[in-house]
């Protein structure tokens, strides 16, 4: 039952981490902490150490280098020899013979595995065949592609509105670009927003300079499409027969955890991997941090997602302690509300980092 | 045909000498050889067939290794190189490669040409250099005074086999047969004339000559290859010896007791130089592709 | 301003050494400077490991860089090894979808360091669609990184198509088709390395600028020196001069032969220049040990020779893929007796193809055998350089003329003379019929051991070189750097000179006031040009790739004055950055007392 083993000199623990965010790093450094003889291992498939994707709005107030983004210096990593498999996908995983399996059909085999592969942007499903036509905001490279997409004082046409894209959208606008938020009813996530604060915060939207569209009032997006000659290179169809234009259009339809991989392994999923408050799966050699998990609540007596920089961050130390032997409990102190500035401008705790 | 039949006076054999024209073909420097050598035998037979063939003294050039044979240049007028122990032949190719018009020949010892140059003899024979090679066989290494040599006989007794030579001797003929040379003869120095006539016909051959003449050391051997043993050893091939017949010259070339005269071998195959121009028409024909 | 360096490495048969070869002559063809240098497997078939590393400039250079700024892995299994020398922010591009499964850890992936970019790339399934095969992965690779360096493809299209053009139209399609999927590939990947490829500096006005290896440009002198015969045995890393001019002599109606050993090729060639052709051979360092009795009799006949020794790692059979400097000695003074002759040493591409030439004008004038020492470095290690845009550079007949004899009068081949140098009748020369002879000899060439004899011709077979030193248009040392007095100085020679020059940069740019001289003639020595120069020097280096010190032992024992040595055998060339740190160790006094 066991998968405490803290490393002997003569065989080191191998600790595998899948993922390269928030949690995963996080995770990574409690564990060099907690074993210094253990092999750690972060596998990503970006060709990217860790940045902060928090920081990725700023690319929008003039260059930067992506190597500014990054969280950690090369020393970091080589000082608490923490290895970082770039550029390598995951297949699956194996649980039985504890390995998991890459895209160029090579395992890597743990004594302990930590899923943190956090969530990719959702898409509803009507709007799968114009997925070319839209630019998603979850990496570095993608955020430079929408850069590189957008005029001077462009036109981007954001879809559904969850607090990641309102929180480029504040960027956009100082960068004199046009932000239209077509509504959905996702916008506001992960905040849950009930229908009469919902008029209240898109008001206040309305205020900081986002223009907004009422996408139920038009039956909803059923596609997207090229943009004619003279005009923005995007056509946004609703069903009611309107239509938008825009340069770029960008879904924010919330986060959908990664782990398609994670079917076969046998451990349970709902959404996203089930997790006891120790973030342990089904599996014992297995376990969970970050946006891909959910998180058994006593309280609610469910099993439900915890978001943000602080929770994210709170759940890579957890696992890091419990996968080293610990017997920790996850427990969170993060604000969820939604709230206004001082300007009467939408303000989110999930927008808070360090 | 022998000398005893009929005699001969010095003042007339000279006046004949000197008419011949042969003489053109001698250098000033007086041969280095003992009184009685075999050898002086050969720069007859060799200065008398470039005369007979009309060859040029500067279109000739004689090369050798080292040895007593090996100081056959200096003892002719034609241009020399007296190159180092064992290698007349690679020596002999260069000069061949770099002007086919030349007429070439080799000389050596059986030391030279057997012990250190042995490896040379089998792809000078192959790639059918356009020369003669003269191999002045005594038994013996006579310059360092009287060492074996691969061809000495079991049983020789000289300074390096005080014990007497326990070694069979190499069989030239054969291996040079096997080799593939295109023209294999032998003469024994004591036939001066025949000698001559072999030395001749390994120079007309188009092709590698390979020419072993039998030649006593009178100084350091007294008892193997002397006059008096090689003169009752030596035959002559059979009548109607069939020179186009590899495996019958290499039968006769086994008999090592009574070696046998004459020209063992003769064919016409590309020369070095054939090849040469083969090679260059097929290079020059893909350049023009 | 562009400096970059590559490394491409795989399996024999990868066509690793084919990829370098088209980048090479591509970009050269784009206007950069380009050094090259290929690793072979020692092995004649199957995995052994291949590398071909180029550093592309926009001005010359001298020498690779210790670190590259982008590896291409086509066989992880030899490329890991190397992916240390990628600096950070270089680039690493390899397989993300080989055929078969993949141990754990013998993937390149497991194996880039955090500072370094990796870029899995499909190169097989982009080959597979592109081309219906897998061949051509070799050319995808290539075509990927001109697509991430941004460099024009019409070049490299040029190069595919004139190499391949041989194996017919169907390969070349093939080849660009899978270059032109790799560069499209390349364009569309997210570049985040930061190696940067800017255009080239102006081209030169004069000549025409040519990719050549080391070897191929000693093929290049021997022909615009009208070589005419060529004996030669094959041995590495020398062969290859033999095998280029296999095709190239016939071609021209001149002959070349393979002969059964080097004791065969050196008498050969001797023979050759008796018979008064300009001929050659080649061969590393077993081999001239071989010649050596050959080259003292070419010596004692004054025959004129050249012969090309291009050195590898030893002794005996030692390290036949590897480099190394340590043949000077044999080539100095491999023969028995007084035997001096010429032995002149390039000290990079250009340079083997001017000391070829050269060479025959020598051996012909000073009627001499002349080595050119090269080595496995140089030998293979391709360049772009410039030559003349026509006619030959050297002199094609450089005898000392023959006079026409008098009737009576007996030609004295080794007649004394001012200059030691007596004119020369070759077979064939009406009248002048004579012997040569390894023997001493007096002035006709007759066996002739007196004392006076003697004495009279080891002077003549000594004093005639000494004019070499000053051999029309001909360098025989060079100094670079700092001009005047200098903290440090140089002495350096062959292929390591290139090291020192890049070493004699950074110490520049330190502050260190530093100079270094190339040394190309070797024997005769150049006495006064290098005392002078190392009057200048507070301290001298002397940096080589052998043991013993051969270079340094050479200066000390002519000049008997103290050098600091740096002698080493990596079996590679010797690292920039350790003369770099020597140089500083001297610059700032720390001078380690020398015996001698």
């Amino acid at each position: 039952m066991t998968a405490h083993t803290v490393s002997s000199s003569s065989s080191p623990h191998r600790y595998v981490i899948i993922g390269n965010g928030v949690a995963g790093n996080q995770a990574a450094e409690g564990l060099r902490d907690r074993d210094p003889e253990g092999q750690v291992t972060i596998i990503t498939n970006s060709r990217l150490l860790f940045y902060n994707r928090y920081r990725l709005p700023q690319l929008f107030l003039g260059h930067q280098d992506w190597r500014e983004l990054l969280a950690h210096s090369v020393a970091h990593y080589q000082q608490r020899r923490i290895r970082v498999r770039r550029d390598s996908r995951v297949v699956g995983v194996d649980a039985v013979r504890r390995q998991v399996l890459l895209a160029h059909h090579e395992p890597v085999a743990y004594d302990t595995l930590l899923v943190a592969t956090g969530g990719r942007w959702h898409l509803p499903e009507e709007l799968a065949d114009g997925r070319h036509l839209l630019h998603g905001f979850g990496s570095y490279e993608q955020a430079l592609a929408v850069r590189d997409a957008l005029p001077d004082r462009g036109t981007v046409v954001m879809l559904g509105g969850d607090m990641i894209g309102l929180d480029l959208a504040r960027v956009l606008l100082t960068a004199d670009c046009r932000v239209i938020l077509v509504t959905h009813e996702t916008t506001f996530w992960p905040h849950l927003v009930s229908p009469e604060q919902r008029a209240g915060h898109l008001a206040c939207v309305q205020r900081m300079g986002i223009e907004v569209v009422d996408g139920d009032a038009m039956g909803g997006v059923v596609a997207i499409e090229p943009g004619s000659a003279g005009l923005p290179a995007r056509r946004v169809r609703f069903r009611s027969g309107g239509d938008l234009y825009g340069d770029v259009v960008m879904p924010f339809y919330g986060l959908t955890p990664l782990v398609e991989f994670m079917v076969g392994s046998g451990v349970d999923i709902e959404r996203g991997l089930l997790v006891s408050p120790m973030l342990r799966t089904s599996d014992p050699r297995i376990f969970a941090a970050g946006d891909v998990c959910q998180i058994w609540s006593e309280q609610a007596h469910a099993y439900r997602f915890y978001y943000g920089y602080q929770n994210v961050r709170a759940m890579g130390a957890v696992a890091a302690l419990n996968m080293t032997g610990g017997d920790e409990h996850f427990s969170t102190t993060q604000d969820e509300t939604l709230g206004q500035d001082a300007q009467g401008h939408i303000d989110s705790p999930f927008w808070v980092y360090d | 045909m022998s000398i005893m039949e009929k005699p001969v006076f010095v003042d007339v054999k000279l006046q004949e000498v000197r008419e011949s024209g042969r003489l053109e073909y001698r250098s000033r420097a007086l041969p280095t050889w003992c009184p009685g050598c075999g050898y002086f035998a050969i720069v007859e037979g060799v200065t008398h067939a470039c005369n007979e063939m009309g060859i040029a003294q500067d279109q000739a050039v004689v090369v050798s290794g080292i040895g007593c044979s090996s100081r056959f240049p200096f003892f002719v007028n034609l241009f020399g190189f007296h190159t180092l122990h064992g290698r007349v032949l690679p020596v002999a190719t260069g000069i061949k490669t770099a002007n086919d018009t030349l007429t070439v020949i080799g000389v050596g010892g059986d030391g030279d040409g057997f012990a250190i140059g042995g490896g040379h003899i089998a792809h000078a024979a192959k790639r059918n250099v356009d020369m003669t090679y003269l191999l002045f066989d005594n038994g013996i290494y006579g310059l360092t005074k009287g060492q074996t040599s691969p061809l000495s006989a079991v049983g020789l007794r000289t300074s390096t086999s005080p014990f007497d030579n326990p070694e069979r001797p190499l069989n030239p003929l054969l291996m040079v047969l096997a080799y593939g040379a295109s023209w294999v003869g032998q003469a024994y120095a004591g036939r001066p004339d025949q000698l001559r006539e072999m030395i001749t016909q390994a120079i007309a051959h188009r092709g590698f000559s390979y020419l072993h003449i039998l030649s006593p050391c009178v100084t350091f051997d007294k008892t193997s290859k002397t006059y008096v043993n090689l003169g009752m050893q030596v035959r002559d091939l059979p009548v109607g010896h069939d020179t186009g017949n590899r495996l019958v010259a290499m039968q006769q070339a086994e008999d090592l007791d009574n070696p046998a005269i004459g020209v063992y071998y003769q064919q016409l195959l590309p020369t070095l130089a054939d090849t040469f121009d083969q090679v260059a028409a097929r290079a020059s024909g893909e350049a023009g592709v | 301003m562009t400096d970059i360096q590559i490394a491409l490495c795989g399996s024999a048969g990868d066509g690793t050494i084919a990829a370098g070869d088209i980048l090479r002559n591509a970009v050269a063809a784009l206007g950069y400077r380009v050094i090259c240098f290929d690793l072979y497997p020692p092995e004649i078939r199957g995995f052994g490991k291949c590398i071909s590393r180029l550093r592309i400039t926009a001005e010359q250079s001298y020498a690779l860089k210790r670190q590259s700024d982008l590896l291409l892995s086509l066989d992880d299994s030899h490329a890991i090894p190397l992916v240390g020398e990628v600096r950070d922010d270089g680039a690493v591009v390899y397989e993300s979808q080989p055929v078969a499964h993949c141990p754990e850890g013998s993937h390149m992936s497991g194996h880039v360091a955090p500072g370094q970019i990796p870029y899995g790339i499909p190169l097989r399934e982009l080959a597979e669609k592109s081309t219906g095969g897998a061949r051509s992965r070799n050319l995808v690779a290539l075509g990927f990184i001109a697509g991430l360096l941004g460099l024009a493809p019409a070049a490299f299209q040029r190069v595919i198509e004139k190499k391949f053009a041989k194996q017919g139209a169907g390969v070349v399609a093939r080849n660009l088709a899978g270059f032109q999927a790799g560069f499209a590939a390349g364009t569309t990947t997210f570049k985040l390395d930061d190696v940067v490829c800017a255009p080239p500096g102006s081209q030169p006005d004069q000549g025409k600028v040519v990719m050549l290896s080391g070897n191929a440009a000693v093929v290049q002198g021997c022909l615009d020196a009208e070589l005419e015969t060529f004996f030669g045995y094959p041995i590495t890393p020398a062969t290859s001069i033999m095998e280029r001019l296999a095709t190239a002599l016939p071609k021209r109606g001149r002959r070349l032969l393979q002969t059964e050993d080097e004791i065969s090729a050196m008498a050969a060639t001797i023979g050759a220049g008796f018979a008064g052709a300009r001929a050659a051979t080649a061969t590393s360092g077993p081999g001239l040990a071989l010649m050596a009795e050959m080259l003292g009799l070419a010596t004692m006949a004054e025959v004129p020779c050249v012969v090309f020794v291009s050195q590898r790692g030893g002794p005996s059979t030692g390290m036949p893929t590897k480099t190394e400097q340590s043949d000077l000695n044999a080539a100095l003074y491999g023969s028995p007796g007084d035997s001096r002759r010429i032995v002149i040493a390039p000290t990079n591409v250009e340079g083997c193809y001017r000391c070829a030439g050269k060479a025959f004008e020598m051996a012909e004038r000073y009627q001499t055998p002349v080595i050119v020492l090269l080595d496995l470095y140089l030998s293979n290690r391709y360049e772009t350089v410039t030559l003349a845009d026509a006619g030959s550079p050297f002199v094609l007949n450089a005898n000392k003329p023959l006079r026409r004899l008098e009737t009576g009068e007996i030609y004295r081949r080794y007649a004394l003379t001012d200059d030691g140098i007596s004119p020369r009748a070759v077979p064939g020369d009406a009248g002048c019929m004579h012997v040569i002879t390894g023997l001493e000899h007096n002035e006709l060439g007759r066996p002739d051991d007196r004392e006076e004899v003697h004495e009279a011709m080891s002077r003549k077979r000594h004093d005639k070189l000494l004019a070499a030193l000053q051999h029309p248009d001909f360098t025989v040392t060079k100094r670079f750097g700092h001009a005047g007095r200098v903290r440090v100085g140089m002495l350096a020679w062959g292929s390591t000179f290139g090291e020192c020059l890049e070493a004699m940069f950074k110490a520049q740019a330190e502050g260190i006031a530093c100079a270094a001289m190339k040394v190309v003639m070797l024997s005769p020595f150049p006495e006064q040009a290098v005392a002078s120069f190392m009057d200048d020097c507070e301290v001298v280096l002397v940096p080589e790739v052998n043991h013993e010190g051969q270079f340094a032992h050479l200066v000390q024992g002519v000049l008997a004055r103290p050098v600091v040595r740096l002698s080493r055998v990596p079996g590679a060339p010797m690292p920039v950055e350790l003369i770099l740190g020597e140089i500083r160790r001297l610059a700032r006094g720390v001078v380690t007392a020398v015996a001698s």
